[in-house]
């Protein structure tokens, strides 16, 4: 008497997208908890192995985690602190390179719509050139004044919140396990085991997924580095690492990161043009790579998504809580899904609701056996 | 605030568990990161533990009181009496296949609990108490095999 095995009806993938919507919304209020509780979450599927293989050593939960956060944290100061003078002495450069750049990009830009107004005739109707170097001036004289103090309040009051990831992160790896069984013991015996399931699925999903955007982002910058270096554009690894970093926002993160490999390929070769052609085709083929190869093999399987689904949710995330909800819609969609999923099958099974039924009863005539006449 | 997630084990417990088939290869070390695994559960007598046909999830270990095997309604003839020290709904550790009999609390009793999650976790993390779960289960189930086909020739002849 095998039991069918359940599959979610249209109902419980209205509540399951519903919820998730919902939950989008909410998490966008309280964005300065949700980055770094994800955050944490992050850190804590990254050094869980290392604890596992210290408790197998001989060492307390609570001493293993402690040791993995302290040494995480103190590589952490350590690498801030020595790198310090290095970016004291290098800012200047830096901001300069950066204004460099964004001048090389914008020259690059300028410089294709001259090329298009010269051989096409609808582009020189168009003037798009002269509407371009007009926008660049207006820019300049407001950017200072109203985007960069913005930016530098907005990571002011950021800094606060993203302190609290390690934090987070070191009482997850020492009390998760606790709190797993913290939460198991408030579910009734007649649907323990499948909660019991629910919980390692939701557990093994969110594992899946935040240990394949890790091993994914390391591909991504390893490649577009790799890439890069061969083209001969300056800074390879960093400019791979942040545009693999760029990529966990889908599509906008990936225009963002097009662009500045665009705009660091155009300044280093100003009067080669066919470099920052390359760059852009590199880029577009390494995010094919990811599209097609990387990422089905690593972040693909962990949430067992229909491809349709996931396009579509990725939209309706950005509708909802914007780029917030661009980065956050797939792995929130698929937690969900697994909960609904499991609260459904509980929900619609009589035998697991008549035996929660007759442990009541038996429990409540336990507890009045003394009471009657 | 983390009281609420201390479990309150008694040392009593380890011991109990460290003779059980199971886990007798184990030492005190690897014995307390099962213990980790473990979730306790309290059942009334009566409750139908889990059903016949239902997808196995998890090993269940006595550690107070009697639980019955038997087929559903048929509680009066059960196929097994278990008491403290033993277990059962060992082949979940192995697949989700279908429960064989329902699992009853014949009295009020005690439960240790091991999902099948948390053993395919162990593999990964330490594997070494993994196999020596594993080697145990694979002895127990041989013996029972070699039972049952013992009492199969006695029948037959």
């Amino acid at each position: 008497m095998r039991r069918q095995r359940y599959r979610s009806g249209p109902l419980v993938w209205l509540a399951i997208l519903f919820f998730t919507c919902l939950l989008l919304f909410l998490f966008q209020k309280i964005l300065w908890l949700v980055v770094p509780f994800l955050l944490a979450l992050i850190g804590y599927y990254l050094f869980f192995p290392l604890q596992q293989r210290l408790v197998l050593g001989g060492m307390t939960r609570a001493t293993s985690a402690a040791l993995v956060s302290g040494s995480a944290f103190a590589v952490a100061v350590g690498v801030i602190l020595l790198s310090f003078p290095w970016i004291s002495a290098h800012i200047v450069s830096w901001q300069d390179s950066a204004s460099r750049y964004i001048e090389g990009g914008l020259h690059f830009i300028a410089d294709t719509l001259a090329w298009a107004e010269r051989n096409y005739a609808f582009a020189a109707k168009a003037h798009l050139s002269d509407q371009l170097t007009q926008n660049i001036s207006e820019l300049g004289d407001k950017f200072a004044g109203t985007y960069l103090t913005s930016a530098a309040l907005t990571a002011a009051a950021w800094l606060p919140s993203l302190l609290l990831a390690p934090f987070l992160a070191f009482f997850f790896l020492r009390d998760g396990w606790r709190f797993k069984m913290f939460l198991s013991r408030a579910v009734p015996n007649a649907f323990f085991e499948r909660t019991l399931y629910l919980l390692d699925q939701v557990d093994h999903t969110a594992r899946l997924y935040f240990q394949g955007l890790i091993k994914l982002t390391l591909i991504d910058a390893l490649c577009l580095a790799f890439g890069l270096s061969l083209i001969g554009v300056s800074a390879p690894y960093v400019l791979g690492l942040m545009t693999a970093v760029l990529a966990w926002v889908p599509y906008i993160g990936s225009i963002l990161g097009c662009l500045l490999v665009v705009l660091v390929a155009a300044t280093d070769f100003p009067t080669n043009p066919s470099m920052a052609y390359a760059a852009i085709g590199l880029f577009i083929w390494v995010r094919l790579l990811d599209d097609f190869f990387f990422m089905p093999m690593t972040i693909g399987r962990s949430l067992n998504l229909h491809p349709l689904l996931t396009v579509v949710m990725i939209f309706v995330g950005g509708a909802v809580a914007g780029v917030a909800g661009l980065m956050l819609v797939l792995p929130l969609l698929g937690i969900v899904m697994v909960l609904g999923e499991t609260i459904g099958e509980i929900v619609t099974d009589p035998r697991l609701r008549a035996r929660h039924e007759f442990a009541r009863n038996l429990r409540h005539q336990q507890v009045t056996s003394d009471l009657k006449r | 605030m983390l009281s609420l997630f201390a479990s309150d084990k008694p040392a009593q417990r380890l011991n109990d568990l460290r003779n059980l088939l199971l886990f007798v290869d184990l030492n005190t070390r690897e014995m307390k990161i099962v213990d980790g695994f473990l979730h306790e559960r309290t059942y009334l007598k009566d409750e139908v533990i889990f059903d016949e046909g239902e997808e196995g999830q998890a090993i269940y270990f006595i550690l107070a009181g009697k639980v019955l095997i038997c087929h559903p309604g048929e509680s009066d003839h059960p196929i097994a009496v278990l008491e403290r020290g033993n277990f059962f709904g060992e082949l979940a550790l192995l697949d989700d296949a279908p429960r064989s009999a329902q699992a009853r609390a014949a009295v009020n009793c005690t439960l240790a609990v091991f999902f099948r999650g948390d053993f395919l976790g162990l593999m990964h993390s330490h594997a070494l108490i993994a196999s020596k779960i594993a080697l145990q289960l694979a002895r127990h189930l041989g013996v029972r095999l070699r039972g049952k086909v013992h009492n199969d020739q006695a029948f037959s002849e």
